[in-house]
């Protein structure tokens, strides 16, 4: 299908449930009646081409719009990105955890794989949630000034001295790896563990991992190729605008 | 049996080149990339063991950047804009090629997978390699393990990066419950 303006927003979702997640990502309430998509974005104040360019590489998969999405002010992505943090935090992660636990409490076999598999996934947890924190306490609020001191006369004080000892590449240094972990879990349950009695559960562990997983690598892409390359570009012009401060 | 990777700008022969590998023996996972940079992330990502990359894209990375970021036994095969002579080599495929050349083509290619693919089938760990997996899950550094055993880094790195090819697992803490999974180590030892 094809996602236009006034494709009616039931529909789109009834095309591919899968972008229910976008939806919900972006805060847009149910109960569209028989509204398109123009209209419920601007009824929920979110720009037309924002929405229409993450839903259709969502849904079509065949092309990135990175050009296009970093035409779009920083922080709509930013404000993605972190509804989608909470996503993983307050309800994947800890949906998974819940769910090793319980194979573990069904599994009868006397040895302690289960425990491990428990063990390896709350180090995964705590690595995450550290790697999380340094976006959403550090780099966001950054990026945002950021942003927000390139549209005025002058910038803040406090501001402009980050801004001069500071540049999102340095965060690159830091953005490790977080699918690699999740990977050799999904690897680890796959080819080296027999399942447990429960085996429907054992099942649907492996498709949650498999979709954070495939989540968290647009995730990635999203972060590296759209929002960086756009702070650079904003970091770029901040400093022509500012040169002699 | 290979992972394939499609790098093409070209919406058609993308396409194009999707459906012909659907149809292919040998193609075990199939993916499609446009962008340069999504083509660069792909390849992290997938590592794909053929590689189809349009000779006309201009990709963020050196010509060596590339073939670091693709595991050492992949292959590339370049999709060319313009015809090509009859005897044309079998890593270059044209976008005027007929289907039963394209096919030859890169079912020559699809083939050195399947043997290769037929010989890990046997192969497990050696025992050398059990030996540096059990010292990598007792949380001893490449530097460490070569002092312990006589030998060089370098080779510590090789072993490792056999393991890791062969077990398809990547980081320290999954070798740990792979090696406590399969009795390498026990319990005790890391407690």
């Amino acid at each position: 299908m094809h996602i236009n303006p006034t494709t009616k927003m039931s529909d789109l979702v009834q095309s591919d449930f899968e972008l229910l997640a976008v939806l919900q990502r972006l805060k847009i309430p149910f109960g569209f009646k028989e509204k398109s998509i123009k209209t419920v974005c601007q009824e929920q104040k979110i720009d037309l081409n924002f929405f229409l360019n993450l839903a259709r590489w969502y849904h079509e998969r065949d092309f990135f719009p990175g050009e296009t999405l970093m035409n779009h002010p920083v922080k709509w992505l930013v404000k993605y990105l972190r509804s989608t943090h909470s996503c993983y935090v307050e309800y994947h992660i800890p949906r998974i955890e819940d769910e090793i636990v319980r194979m573990e409490s069904l599994d009868q076999s006397g040895g302690h794989n289960m425990q491990l598999m428990l063990k390896f996934f709350r180090e995964y947890i705590s690595e995450f949630t550290t790697h999380i924190q340094l976006e959403e306490e550090k780099i966001f609020p950054y990026i945002l000034s950021l942003e927000e001191n390139l549209e005025k006369e002058k910038p803040d004080a406090e501001f402009l001295k980050t801004a001069r000892g500071y540049t999102i590449k340095d965060f690159l240094k830091e953005h490790s790896d977080i699918e690699e972990k999740l990977v050799d879990l999904r690897n680890i349950l796959l080819k080296y563990l027999a399942p447990p009695s429960d085996n429907c559960l054992f099942t649907n562990v492996l498709i949650e991992i498999f979709r954070l997983g495939n989540d968290l690598n647009d995730h990635t892409i999203l972060e590296e190729s759209v929002l960086i390359p756009q702070v650079i570009k904003l970091e770029e012009a901040f400093h022509k605008k500012f040169t002699l401060q | 049996m290979a992972k394939v990777l499609i790098a093409e700008t070209s919406y058609l022969i993308r396409k194009g080149l999707v459906g012909l590998l659907e149809q292919t023996e040998g193609v075990t996972e199939l993916k499609a990339a446009g962008h340069p940079d999504t083509i660069v992330l792909t390849i992290k990502e997938f590592s794909p063991d053929i590689l189809l990359l349009n000779s006309a894209i201009q990709l963020p990375i050196s010509h060596h950047g590339l073939t670091s970021l693709l595991h050492s036994k992949a292959t590339i095969i370049y999709i060319i804009n313009t015809p090509l002579p009859e005897d044309s080599p079998l890593h270059q495929i044209s976008v005027f090629d007929t289907k039963n050349k394209l096919t030859e083509k890169i079912s020559h290619h699809l083939k050195q997978y399947e043997t290769n693919e037929e010989k890990e089938e046997a192969e497990d760990l050696t025992p050398r390699e059990k030996l540096i997996l059990k010292h990598v899950a007792l949380g001893f550094t490449n530097k460490e393990i070569a002092t312990k055993l006589f030998i060089s880094t370098h080779t510590v790195i090789s072993h490792r990066k056999n393991i890791t090819r062969k077990l398809d697992i990547k980081t320290v803490s999954g070798l740990t419950v792979y090696s406590l999974i399969n009795g390498i180590i026990k319990m005790e030892d890391i407690q």
